[in-house]
């Protein structure tokens, strides 16, 4: 779209001429001189050619003078161009010369025709002149509306888009014009705010904001407030689309913190019952008398394993809470990551015989800064995961290395993975895995947190259907030196 | 080893607890006495000092770390707190406030008997200069360490950092206390240094390096050598 700016003067003395005939005495002065210069040069060209042509003939150039004028000034000065034209014909070239009487008739009849010829000439070409000057108002005003338009239908869009109204305005105007200064902008403030010569126009919206235009490149105050007009009516808009989106954020918000709630209160009075009730039953078959020692143990083992699920889960709980409440403090110092994996699968080993943990944490993998214990509980996490999902006897592998900046630790497990459509949420609390019976929910969502408040990442990688890879990683330091 | 004789003063006030560890204590041949608050507790070691003390670390007028506190201005008894996953800056603090080491809940009664045992046995008692654990063995005198009757060799750091952990065998020893024995004064923060040399000396005494079984950590505290 091209800058219609330059075209912005012609406009404006268009719409003056439409507007209000101003006849001023220097107007008059000058269309009269003109009007004297044009006769008289034809004068002086019929007198050089007297000599050749019949003045009855020659008489046709006065016609040039009448066409002239009408063109420039109209029909008024072409008609005043005429009378001027056969009184110089007549006082200048017609028998008896320098007299305005007419000795023949015939001379009187061409005299007479020419004039006439004259009139209808001036007019038809005034005529084509008011036309063009009409067409190319029209064409120039076009424009303009065209130039409004698009700069309404960029408010409009931007604003349907946009978050801020105030910087959306400031955007708009922007992405008007690029040269500087601005041809036209717009700003939300109190008081206008304008720079060298700039036009001030309010925008009459709830919250009132000023447009400014540069008349030199084009914009009058007509045309600045009839866009004012139209922008405040946008803003007003947009004004309460934003709050209705705040007010829909806020209630969204709350809706899933209610959901939470409501997770977790299904997820204590569920997950801790199970445990309870197998306690309880358990430690009430103790009492039966005569009971076998091998049940007698098997009950004791029950309580113990079930005690040990039960406090477990009040610890993921707890974990949580002081992860959602940004408590969880890290006691930050420098950590072997190699050392972190080994208390984490030796846990893990012992809570779950039936797995073997494969280790490939290179003993001498940088050290980073993070809190040790929170650690361990990441990767007894990440294990304890890595172990229910997969096959019995089928290996649970830790890797271990650095590189890029980083250094990384892998837990990979030998499950059917996770399908692409779940693993965006799989870092969030109470998602569990398909199967029931599969922990609390809250591993993953508590690695997450640890590992984030230690200054590190989370993620799930390739998952291709044969098991899934968590990596965690830390951003690798300067590496401290032993003073002696 | 006998406890005959020897009185442990359980400061909890949960009675169901101190119930427990009664039972506990008492079936393995020990005295027991039992405080529920911080003021009964320092009361009972100011009347008759028992043998050792089980603290609880949350108490109904206050903490058991202020009871460390005041007990540490006169006294030595060994002191085993009891803390929650997750409060590692409590037991930190307990720790820095002269508790001798704690055991984490729930825990079993194999692990409080062995913390009792280790915190009981006085370091200056101890006139063997040479101990076994498994199939390592350390001489503290001729400065050797073998494991199964091959000998290991450690630079002298590397040993002195053993030599510490097997005098204190079974007991915690903080990263603080292994920097100063080891490094001496000023070097209690340089955790690093334990990290590094942590790993040299596993690497030369553990059968399997990335799976410690003698040389314990205890992730944030400091490391332990495992007693049998």
């Amino acid at each position: 779209m091209p800058d219609p700016a330059p075209r912005g003067p012609t406009l404006k003395s268009a719409m003056d001429a439409r507007g209000r005939h101003r006849i001023d005495a220097a107007r008059i002065a000058v269309v009269g001189a003109e009007i004297v210069l044009s006769v008289a040069a034809i004068t002086g060209v019929v007198a050089l050619l007297d000599e050749v042509a019949p003045v009855t003939g020659l008489g046709v150039l006065y016609i040039l003078a009448v066409l002239v004028i009408a063109v420039r000034r109209g029909q008024i000065a072409a008609l005043a161009t005429a009378v001027l034209s056969v009184l110089a014909l007549n006082f200048f070239f017609i028998e008896p010369r320098y007299r305005l009487t007419i000795a023949d008739s015939h001379n009187f009849v061409a005299l007479l025709v020419f004039l006439v010829v004259a009139l209808v000439v001036g007019r038809l070409a005034a005529t084509a002149r008011t036309q063009t000057a009409e067409a190319e108002r029209r064409a120039l005003l076009a424009s303009a509306r065209e130039r409004e338009a698009m700069i309404l239908a960029q408010a409009a869009s931007s604003f349907l888009s946009g978050e801020n109204v105030a910087t959306q305005l400031e955007r708009m105007a922007d992405r008007q014009t690029t040269s500087t200064p601005r041809a036209i902008r717009a700003g939300i403030t109190a008081a206008p705010e304008t720079q060298g010569g700039e036009l001030a126009v309010r925008i009459p919206s709830t919250r009132p904001g000023w447009l400014y235009g540069r008349p030199d490149a084009g914009w009058d105050r007509a045309s600045l407030e009839r866009l004012a007009q139209a922008l405040a009516r946008l803003i007003d808009l947009a004004r309460e689309r934003e709050l209705l989106a705040e007010r829909s954020a806020a209630a969204e918000a709350a809706r899933r913190a209610d959901a939470t709630k409501t997770a977790l209160l299904h997820a204590i009075s569920h997950d801790l019952r199970s445990p309870l009730t197998a306690i309880t039953t358990a430690a009430s078959g103790l009492r039966q008398e005569g009971l076998p020692p091998e049940d007698h143990t098997a009950l004791l083992e029950a309580i113990e394993a079930e005690s040990e699920r039960l406090a477990r889960m009040v610890d993921d709980l707890l974990d949580l809470s002081r992860i959602e409440a940004g408590a969880v403090n890290p006691r930050t110092d420098w950590c072997d990551l190699a050392d972190a994996v080994a208390r984490a699968a030796e846990q893990v080993e012992r809570r779950f015989g039936t797995h073997q943990i494969e280790l490939d944490v290179p003993a001498d993998l940088p050290l980073v800064r993070a809190d040790a214990a929170q650690l361990e509980r990441v990767f007894s996490n990440l294990l304890e995961n890595a172990v229910k999902f997969s096959p019995e006897s089928a290996a649970v592998r830790v890797s271990g290395g650095s590189g890029g900046g980083r250094v990384t630790v892998r837990v990979t497990d030998s499950g059917p993975g996770i399908p692409s459509s779940r693993r965006s949420e799989i870092f969030e609390p109470f998602v569990r895995g398909t199967e029931p019976g599969q922990g609390s929910g809250l591993g993953l969502a508590i690695c997450r947190g640890l590992v984030e408040a230690n200054g590190g990442e989370i993620s799930l990688q390739g998952s291709a259907g044969k098991g899934s890879t968590f990596a965690v990683t830390f951003p690798l330091v300067a590496q401290p030196v032993e003073a002696r | 080893m006998s406890t005959d004789g020897q009185r442990v003063l359980v400061v909890d006030d949960e009675p169901q607890i101190v119930r427990a560890l009664k039972v506990i204590l008492r079936g393995a041949g020990y005295a027991t006495q039992q405080a529920e608050t911080k003021q009964e507790a320092l009361d009972a070691v100011a009347v008759r000092p028992p043998d050792a003390m089980v603290l609880d670390l949350i108490l109904p007028d206050g903490s058991g770390v202020e009871v460390c506190k005041e007990i540490r201005r006169w006294s030595g008894l060994p002191i085993i707190v009891l803390s929650a996953v997750g409060d590692e800056r409590e037991k930190v603090r307990a720790l820095d406030a002269g508790a001798d080491d704690y055991i984490t809940k729930p825990f079993g009664t194999d692990e409080l008997l062995a913390r009792l045992r280790a915190a009981l046995r006085r370091v200056g008692e101890e006139s063997e200069p040479r101990v076994r654990i498994d199939d390592l063995e350390v001489d503290l005198e001729a400065r050797e360490v073998s494991s199964n009757g091959e000998v290991i060799h450690l630079t002298p750091i590397e040993f002195d950092l053993l030599r510490v952990l097997t005098r204190h065998r079974g007991k915690l020893v903080t990263h603080r206390q292994l920097l100063h024995e080891v490094w001496g004064p000023g070097f209690e923060n340089e955790t690093h240094y334990l990290r590094v040399h942590v790993a040299h000396i596993r690497a030369k005494i553990e059968p399997e390096p990335s799976r410690p079984r003698y040389l314990v950590t205890e992730p944030g505290v400091g490391y332990r050598l495992r007693e049998d």
